[in-house]
């Protein structure tokens, strides 16, 4: 889908932004690109939809140089939401969401259609938000409208970058849900730009980690807590947090033992495991009954598996 | 359409426009005048007179004092405006010519010397002298007996209270104070001075009739219309040093050819106004605040110079 | 003691001691002399003496009364003194001056003004605690206008020296009104147009900003005479040089020119300003999403940085209306010419007819940019 081939970037300063970066990304992939600041994650972001022009070498998207469009052209076909998410004041929530489509002159009918679509896609009732401008919006809801801006014209490129990092932690997991929702509704292509190992191990499917311009270690997240390729991703995948973070990328529904049963209150089978080693440790409990999404038993869930080897 | 055949048309008309425009510029005659009150009754008295001759003038009265419109129509800004004669000496540097005491040889002179220097052309004066006068309070001259500037004099010597109101122009200019100072006798110091700007005497006037400062007398010109509605008493002028400032009427030369009549027109008007009857016309203006143009228009109907 | 609302109070008691101790009125024998006043008490008003028990009332409000009764008996007496004074001096004018064409002068002294000014700030003070919507004050603003208005043209004020004034110079007034709004009009559409342009150009390179104001601030600071009379020449030069143009070096030509460049510098600025507020992130996300330089100036900057633009605007007009005063000094016309002529031929009520006029428009169009920029910025 998108091909980086030898591409570098330097700011006026000695040391290279991207350094001789080469990076595939296939179609329908969730990759995050992540970093410390200055590991030059945003400017690579950029250089796809052509706001950061590379020094050298060479970005296809679907087998085309992008080199050969018009940035304008480039862009439109691609979604983009930032941190500050960008709304634009004078505009309403739907004139916001329609930007792109008006842009592509779309007629109104289509445009009208696609912003209810959206807006009920990211759980916001068209009747009452489409009217609304941005300041009469929480800082959640203005993010769930620069989501639904960024999808309008149904781009097959997603291009964020740290969308959620202005965001309350409650919100942000609530976001980063819709996020993996509609990814797997839509099979697009995104690419996220973030310096949280959470938010990128709970999202990525394909994770890429950045140091001083380069790619340090790519690959799923297990392979990055499992076998870390030197001791800088060892450090920032945790070190100590490597086991919360492995337990975190599984679910109760997986290790439950479905014939047994045990007493207090039920947890669900959808939660994490490492939500579920919390609880074990708040109630000092070993074992914990498991209900599904519909209330009824589903079995028990055992400390000792926690421990159990992946398959 | 070629692109000649599609632009061609306007630009005649362009040219047509601009053709008429300086046409209409050039049949107009622009009326000037200097910014004090009888300035603005002279002028509209030119202004009125040609227009009801049917000519289209320009009104660019009241522009600013004796150098400005001075500098204005050798600049060929405005056409015509009321001079006085006596103004000849400043002019062109004669000051010491006694011609300018006398009314029609000052008239000859700046006649002669304005076409010869800037084909300037003085039409036909008014019998009235708007010099300059020094006014005191009626009830100083009253209780020193002052009726005329050798009285003055006197009375300075003998170290007499005295402050005298007067525009910067009346304080500098050699034939104003200076020549009264040098004929009289007495030398007024800086203390006795109040210098004000602008060359109306309305406000030296109201200045001495007030009292305001300790100014107990004013600069006032001969024509002046409020001088004793405000209780004060025009000195004599018994040496004749003051130069004679007839009202009159100066055109350019190249409008003047281009409008001949306008000598007949404005001589009958300029040779009615005799030094009693500018002093009323002025007073309607200062004093009863009447505007200038309506009383300029409202005395032409009077006389029968216009319908 | 505490005062329950001491600033009316102040206000109200501001107004008894000027209509006290200042002169209500003045008579002179003629419109020259300064005359003599006549405080409150001493002039002709019959049974209108009586009004100063209003601001007396007001004063005792002020110390003790509830709001409401205040609100319900405060404001129209604040509204009637407003309204009644002029009219109670137009009558002790008739009564001093009968005569319409005499030479005998009445004019309105510092206590009228005074006082009247007073009231005026207590009644807006009133309208701001009672908490009225803008509307609602607006309608009694116009209503006591509209009264005074009334009173003008019903002939209740002819008598007095002010209105004597303009009963002689009428055509020389709607001539000058004619001037004045031309030269305001026509040099601060262009300086507009040009400062926009400018401010453009200086929130696009940084680097110009520094040059260009300090050129602006050069010229702000150039004594408005002195710039007309600096004008005069090189004008008179291009209008001998270039005669289709139909300029001179006097007139309105050198007017304009002069306070087209006076309202320069607060234009640039304004949209400087406007430009520099416009959210960097709305910018950033409009060039993501794919649109064009044009396209990001015309629907995202301009929108966004128009209510400060027209703040700029505003105060840019306000200056003009101010400063178009001195341009009668070089033969452009407007009030100033009415005003220039008073001061020259010491009618003090004539430099009053030049200057009210002059001060009411520009309090009309602030307040008209302040309607516009309340309209357009509904939702910032």
């Amino acid at each position: 889908m998108i091909e980086m081939t030898q591409v570098s970037k330097t700011f006026g300063g000695a040391r290279p932004a991207v350094d001789d970066l080469s990076l595939s990304i296939a179609a329908g992939e969730f990759v995050v690109l992540i970093g410390s600041s200055g590991s030059g994650k945003s400017t690579l972001l950029r250089m796809i939809n052509r706001l950061v022009e590379p020094d050298r070498g060479e970005i296809l998207v679907n087998g085309v140089d992008i080199r050969r469009q018009r940035p304008e052209d480039l862009r439109r076909r691609m979604g983009y939401a930032i941190q500050s998410i960008g709304l634009f004041p004078h505009w309403t929530v739907a004139q916001n969401i329609g930007t792109v489509p008006r842009l592509l002159k779309w007629t109104k009918a289509r445009i009208d259609a696609r912003v209810d679509e959206l807006l009920a896609l990211l759980h916001l009732d068209p009747a009452e938000f489409r009217h609304r401008y941005p300041h009469q919006l929480s800082g959640g809801q203005q993010q769930r409208v620069g989501v639904a801006r960024a999808l309008a014209a149904d781009p097959d490129v997603l291009l964020m970058d740290e969308p959620f990092g202005a965001l309350d932690p409650v919100t942000r997991g609530a976001l980063q849900e819709e996020l993996l929702r509609i990814h797997a509704l839509s099979g697009k292509t995104v690419v996220l730009v973030t310096h949280d190992i959470d938010e990128a191990l709970q999202l990525g499917s394909h994770i890429v980690l950045m140091n001083q311009g380069r790619i340090v270690q790519q690959g799923r997240p297990l392979d990055l807590l499992r076998r870390p390729a030197n001791a800088f991703v060892h450090d920032f995948v945790g070190r100590t947090e490597i086991g919360l973070r492995l337990l975190a990328l599984d679910r109760v529904a997986g290790r439950l033992r479905p014939n047994e049963a045990a007493v207090g209150e039920p947890i669900s089978a959808d939660l994490s495991l490492r939500e579920a080693l919390s609880t074990f440790v708040a109630r000092r409990v070993d074992r914990l009954p498991v209900v599904d999404d519909q209330g009824r038993p589903a079995g028990a869930l055992f400390f000792s598996d926690l421990l159990e080897r992946q398959l | 359409m070629t692109i000649l055949q599609r632009f061609l048309p306007r630009r005649l008309l362009l040219a047509l426009l601009l053709a008429g425009s300086a046409a209409h510029a050039a049949d107009s005659v622009t009326v000037g005048s200097k910014i004090d009150t009888e300035g603005a009754l002279l002028g509209n008295l030119i202004l009125k007179v040609l227009q009801a001759h049917g000519v289209n003038t320009v009104n660019k009265l009241q522009i600013g004092n004796t150098k400005v419109v001075r500098a204005a129509i050798t600049a060929g800004q405005i056409d015509i405006y009321p001079e006085y004669t006596g103004n000849g000496a400043f002019f062109f540097n004669a000051e010491k010519d006694p011609a300018w005491k006398n009314a029609r040889a000052g008239y000859d002179k700046v006649k002669a010397l304005d076409w010869q220097a800037n084909r300037i052309v003085w039409l036909d004066p008014s019998p009235a002298n708007n010099t300059w006068a020094i006014a005191v309070r009626k009830d100083l001259a009253q209780s020193q007996q002052l009726k005329t500037l050798t009285d003055l004099g006197r009375y300075l010597q003998r170290g007499g209270r005295f402050k005298l109101a007067a525009s910067a122009e009346f304080i500098e200019r050699p034939d104003a104070l200076p020549a009264f100072q040098q004929a009289y006798g007495f030398t007024l110091k800086q203390d006795q001075l109040l210098s004000l700007a602008g060359g109306d005497t309305a406000v030296t006037i109201k200045a001495a009739a007030e009292n305001t400062s300790g100014v107990n007398a004013a600069m006032a010109y001969g024509t002046d219309g409020p001088v004793a509605a405000l209780g004060l008493v025009v000195l004599e002028d018994v040496k004749g040093v003051q130069p004679i400032y007839a009202p009159t009427p100066i055109v350019r030369g190249e409008v003047l050819s281009r409008l001949p009549h306008i000598r007949d027109w404005l001589r009958p008007v300029f040779q009615s106004l005799t030094g009693p009857t500018l002093q009323a016309l002025n007073a309607k203006i200062a004093l009863d605040g009447q505007d200038a143009g309506r009383v300029a228009a409202d005395y032409l109907k009077s006389r029968g110079f216009v319908k | 003691m505490t005062w329950r609302a001491p600033v009316p109070g102040a206000l109200a008691l501001g107004t008894l001691i000027s209509l006290w101790s200042l002169p209500f009125v003045r008579f002179a024998p003629n419109r020259l002399l300064t005359g003599d006043g006549l405080a409150w008490w001493r002039a002709p008003l019959g049974l209108g003496h009586w009004a100063a028990l209003l601001p007396c009332g007001l004063l005792l409000l002020a110390w003790r009364a509830q709001s409401r009764a205040t609100r319900v008996v405060g404001l129209p007496a604040a509204a009637l003194w407003l309204v009644a004074l002029p009219w109670l001096a137009g009558m002790a004018a008739r009564q001093m001056a009968p005569e319409v064409d005499g030479l005998a002068r009445v004019s309105l002294g510092a206590g009228f003004w005074l006082s009247w000014g007073l009231m005026a700030l207590l009644l807006g003070e009133l309208l701001r605690e009672a908490a009225w919507p803008v509307w609602r004050r607006v309608l009694l603003w116009v209503g006591v206008l509209l009264a005074l208005l009334a009173e003008l043209s019903g002939g209740a004020l002819d008598h007095l020296s002010l209105l004597r004034e303009y009963a002689n110079h009428q055509d020389a007034f709607n001539l000058a009104f004619g001037q004045h709004v031309q030269l305001v009009a026509l040099s601060v559409a262009p300086a507009a147009l040009l400062g926009a342009s400018l401010g453009l150009l200086a929130a696009r390179r940084s680097r110009v900003q520094g040059a260009l104001f300090a050129v602006l601030n050069l010229i702000q600071t150039l004594p408005s005479i002195a710039l007309f009379g600096l004008l005069v020449a090189p004008l008179a030069w291009l209008g001998e040089h270039v005669p289709g143009l139909g300029i001179a070096g006097i007139g309105m030509a050198p007017g304009i020119l002069a306070l087209t460049l006076y309202s320069l510098l607060p234009m640039t600025r304004g949209t400087l300003a406007g430009l520099q507020q416009v959210p960097a992130a709305a910018v950033d996300a409009a060039r993501g999403m794919g649109m064009g330089s044009w396209q990001i100036l015309w629907q995202v900057e301009l929108p966004l940085a128009l209510p400060v633009f027209l703040t700029g605007l505003r105060i840019t007009a306000v200056q003009a209306v101010g400063l178009a005063e001195v341009a009668a000094l070089i033969g452009a016309g407007g009030f100033g010419a009415i005003m220039f002529q008073g001061l020259l031929g010491s009618a003090i009520d004539l430099v009053l007819l030049g200057v009210i006029p002059v001060v009411a428009l520009a309090i009309a169009v602030d307040l008209l940019f302040k309607l516009i920029i309340a309209g357009v910025a509904r939702h910032d």
